[in-house]
């Protein structure tokens, strides 16, 4: 008989595992744990640390990192037990040289870039103390979530998004009777003109899917590979409620007596629950199976 | 084929070996960070701050170097003397240099539409220098070379009619300068009573990007944010010479000193302690219900080089008479509700609107277009005016706030492509500030498309744009109105309807016995354009020959076929601004014609105008240099800011271009949060993941 528990069930008792796997849960050196060992690597980071939170104080950008950082938190603190004994060389090199890399840059790039690098040297360090059975890339994306990156997304990404947008919803429109054209990322409805901007390029829907997407590939999927293969489908998923939201929107503020704000949120809140059920689903395609 | 082994690294071997995995992620990422790279060296967010546009439209102003005094102008005095229906204006600017660098003063101000800008002179250190008119190119050079060679120099140009800017160049510390500009206006009486207006501020015009460059360019304004009070002063006196005696002075804009009322003499001064943030607007009446009304004539002496003779015919109307019968007619109210609007404007404008809608005849068709960035119909169609609709298009009206900019162009197209049935009169009323720079292309929409309407503008607040609102009536063959406070609306909408209603003389036709006259204004003396209120008939013109006869003026009244003979009077010597109003009137119908024609068709007959009759228009400027060289330092240039007209919001500052139109943007960030992690929460405990 075999002793089995799930990666996220504290054991009671002591893994004894067939012969060959490496002793998951034996000793660690006492002189540093995990968790101080990526607190260490944090408070070599603080220069982005600090920056970061000063983009949320001063309003400069949504403080959607902060839900980020809590489930990575809470996602570790469940994990805890079956981080490794000794980490692994290779990416524990890389953190290091990631982390070397991003305090640098401090003075010749932009700080959103050098917070980008400092989050993926955490990735790294993440990736070092992470079992190689579990599934680590949702945990180091939840990393690269953290960042402030909303505001940046709009800029560089804003506009060809609201312009697909904008295309799409013209053709839905038209296919279902009105009077649509695109102009720019501007529509024409029925001789009323509605413009897609900048908070309706969707972009703030596609963290919301890729953070749903990270929480439920955490808890549930066995390989990096099964997540990563899906997230392309998430994305698909995002243009489509993005487009299907944008259109019903449209559709009715082209009416004389346009859309009461809470109607407005309501239909918002409506395509977003649809896109993270979807990716939910689509997540958690393959079932969780407990280690054997 | 053999193997080729480079000696340290793998790539060197050739052929290459098949990429590994990790091999294959490596080329992914590296391509992933070149492309991001890429975007980020090609971003606009490093363009150079020397590449980026001036700035355009309104911006609140910054304090910014203290070296440099940002608020040059430290008072402007009027002095306004009214002979008959002639006033004569000169306006004093004084500017002073408090900083530690020499700058250049840039200054744009108000003037009334009828204004004949026709002299400037410049006081510095004792000297005086007299301005020259000049082509409006040829003045901005040399006043560019005079700024650079360190000369101090004067210019004024004429942004709109009613909009000028002064340039005062190397104004070193501690200097005084004193700019006096002098007007002429005609104070023509409307129903017996006259109203001088003499604007005080510019509103913030909103300026649509794309429309930079050209016809609409307007200089960026400077403003001062809501509630804070300008830092220059402002006097103004008005002195009356005229031949009866002088009654009933108030002013509805202003607290007002009044003496010598009731004589030919009276004189008016300003006492208000918050004087230039609105129209001053002064009404009177001369004694017995009189007007200074007639035919003036004005003989030229052939010693002032001119040789010309002028005369100007200023006809009073018979009372308006209620017709028996009434048809039904069709009403398009187009309002505006942008960001300028937002506020006490707003709420003047929903008081006269419900006098309006709220007093249609039941026989009588209705709807109603909102505009800002974006417009919308109340309803498709236009519907009867019964109560339900009425009361529905009033509470429609009661929920707007003001918020957005002032897209008039698109919204006035829309109500051009509307369709009309033949056999209903329609009347356009558009309801507006006015803050908008597109005066010209409004004008050449309304004439062009909207000739099977008439079209009445009502200017709402306290500082109207009185350009756009005159020129949309005049160009829509309607009457144009300013209500600048609640308590006015009732009366201008019964003005409006009796208006409406009765016209006092249509099929107007004028000719004059026994006066050779010639370059007459309006130009077709046998199809004058009808007249709707209580405004007189105005002809202005030359003659030549002998000052005798008569002006016969024939129109059909609601009382049959109407006729007024004016005689001709003997010329008085002293209505030398004749001239220039003649002038000032030819100018104005030829900027309609190059409004409605677009381009600047009659660049060289306005010009010509101009610099003959020595009159500031949009193609001559005024400009003033003294020949001595002060400074060897480069002047910074700095732009009077001007306080918002009372009763503006900061909302007409604001640069929320497309803010009133309808968007479609996400949730709020916390409730999507909020629905996601419920979303992982409720599907993960029901797997059993926790």
């Amino acid at each position: 008989m075999q002793l089995t528990t799930s990666m996220w069930t504290r054991p009671r008792a002591l893994f004894v595992g067939p012969a060959g796997t490496s002793p998951v849960l034996a000793c660690r050196p006492s002189y540093l744990s995990p968790a101080a060992w990526l607190a260490l690597q944090a408070a070599a980071l603080w220069p982005h640390g600090a920056w970061m939170a000063r983009r949320v104080q001063d309003g400069s950008d949504e403080p959607l990192g902060l839900a980020a950082v809590a489930a990575l938190l809470l996602l570790l603190a469940a994990r805890a037990h079956t981080l490794r004994v000794s980490p692994h060389t290779g990416w524990l090199a890389a953190g290091a040289a990631l982390t070397v890399a991003a305090n640098a840059a401090l003075w010749m790039a932009p700080p959103l870039a050098c917070a980008t690098l400092a989050a993926f040297a955490l990735a790294c360090a993440l990736m070092a103390w992470l079992p190689a059975r579990g599934p680590r890339a949702p945990l180091a994306a939840l990393v690269v979530l953290a960042l402030p990156l909303i505001a940046s997304l709009q800029y560089y990404g804003g506009f060809p998004l609201r312009v697909v947008t904008a295309q799409l919803s013209a053709w839905a429109l038209q296919f279902a009777g009105f009077a649509a054209e695109r102009s720019g990322t501007a529509m024409l409805v029925e001789g009323r003109l509605v413009v897609v901007d900048a908070p309706c390029s969707g972009v703030q829907m596609a963290w919301m899917a890729w953070f749903c997407a990270c929480v439920v590939a955490a808890l549930t999927v066995r390989r990096d590979g099964e997540f990563l293969r899906r997230l392309p489908a998430v994305g698909a998923l995002v243009l489509l409620g993005n487009v299907l939201r944008n259109t019903v929107l449209v559709a009715l503020e082209s009416r004389p007596q346009g859309l009461d704000a809470s109607v407005h949120e309501a239909i918002g809140l409506a395509a977003l629950a649809g896109v993270c059920a979807a990716v939910i689903v689509v997540m958690k395609g393959v079932r969780h199976e407990r280690l054997a | 084929m053999r193997r080729v082994r480079g000696p340290v690294f793998p790539l060197l071997r050739h052929p290459l070996a098949p990429l590994s995995r990790t091999g294959r992620v490596v080329v992914c990422v590296l391509f992933a960070l070149w492309a991001f790279a890429i975007t980020v060296a090609w971003s606009p967010a490093f363009a150079d701050d020397a590449q980026a546009a001036p700035p355009e439209g309104p911006y609140f102003h910054v304090a910014g170097d203290p070296s440099v005094d940002r608020l040059p102008l430290k008072s402007t005095r009027v002095d306004a003397r009214i002979a008959g229906v002639i006033a004569d204006v000169t306006v004093t600017q004084h500017y002073r240099n408090e900083g530690q660098r020499p700058i250049e003063a840039r200054y744009v101000f108000p003037g009334s539409t009828r204004a004949a800008v026709h002299a400037m002179q410049v006081r510095l250190a004792g000297r005086v220098l007299d301005a020259k008119i000049e082509e409006k190119q040829r003045a901005r050079i040399r006043h560019d070379a005079a700024r650079r060679e360190g000369k101090t120099s004067a210019l004024l140009e004429q942004e709109r009619p009613n909009v000028f800017q002064m340039n005062v160049a190397n104004i070193l510390p501690g200097d005084d300068i004193q700019v006096e500009l002098h007007y002429t206006e005609l104070v023509a009486p409307t129903e017996g009573r006259y109203e001088f207006v003499f604007p005080t501020v510019v509103g913030p015009r909103y300026h649509r990007p794309s429309t930079a460059g050209g016809s609409s360019s307007f200089p960026a304004t400077p403003h001062l944010k809501e509630g804070e009070a300008s830092p220059s002063g402002f006097e103004m006196t008005v002195r009356f010479a005229s031949p009866l005696p002088v009654g009933e002075l108030r002013s509805p804009s202003h607290g007002i000193e009044v003496s010598a009322e009731g004589t030919p003499q009276a004189e008016v001064t300003v006492n208000d302690s918050v004087r230039n943030n609105r129209d001053f607007i002064l009404q009177y009446r001369l004694a017995g219900e009189r007007t200074a009304t007639g035919l003036t004539l004005f003989k030229g002496e052939a010693a002032d080089g001119s040789g010309e003779n002028f005369f100007l015919a200023v006809v009073e109307p018979p009372k308006a008479i209620a017709p028996a019968q009434i048809s039904p007619r069709e009403y398009v109210f187009v309002v505006d509700i942008s960001g300028s609007m937002h506020g006490y404007p707003l709420d003047t404008a929903k008081v006269l609107l419900r006098n309006l809608i709220g007093h249609l005849r039941p026989t009588d068709t209705f709807n109603v277009m909102l505009f800002s960035g974006s417009s919308q119909m109340l309803n498709p169609t236009p519907v009867a005016a019964t109560r339900a609709n009425i009361d529905r298009a009033i509470a429609t009206i009661d929920q707007q706030r003001g918020g957005g900019s002032t897209e008039i162009v698109p919204a006035l197209k829309r109500i051009a492509a509307l369709p009309k049935a033949g056999d209903v009169s329609r009347s356009v009323i558009v309801v507006t500030d006015g803050y908008v720079t597109v005066e010209n292309e409004v004008f050449q929409l309304v004439r062009r498309n909207l000739g099977n309407s008439n079209v009445f503008a009502f200017g709402i607040g306290t500082s109207v744009n009185r350009h756009l609102i005159e020129g949309i009536a005049r160009a829509g063959q309607g009457e144009p109105f300013i209500v600048t406070k609640p308590e006015m609306a009732a009366a201008q909408a019964e003005r409006l309807r009796k208006m409406i209603d009765a016209p006092v003389l249509t099929q107007l036709k004028a000719r004059f016995d026994g006066l050779e006259v010639y370059d007459v204004e309006p130009a077709a003396l046998s199809g004058l354009p009808d007249v709707l209120g209580g405004r007189p008939v105005l002809l202005y013109g030359k003659w030549r020959g002998q000052a005798r006869g008569q002006l016969v003026l024939e129109g059909q009244a609601a009382t049959g076929t109407h006729t007024d003979v004016v005689p001709v009077r003997a010329p008085d010597a002293d209505a030398v601004a004749l001239r220039h109003l003649w002038a000032r009137s030819r100018i104005q119908q030829l900027s309609d014609q190059e409004a409605l024609e677009g381009g600047s068709g009659q660049r060289e007959a306005i010009t010509a105008l101009g610099l003959h009759y020595s009159l500031l228009t949009q193609y001559t400027s005024f400009i003033a240099i003294d020949q001595v060289v002060r400074t060897a330092e480069a002047a910074e240039t700095v732009n009077q800011p001007l306080p918002l007209p009372q009763d503006v919001s900061n909302n007409a500052v604001g640069g929320e271009v497309g803010a009133a139109v309808p968007s479609t943007p996400e949730p709020a960030a916390w409730l999507s949060l909020l629905v996601v992690l419920g979303l992982v929460g409720a599907a993960l405990s029901r797997r059993g993941v926790w």
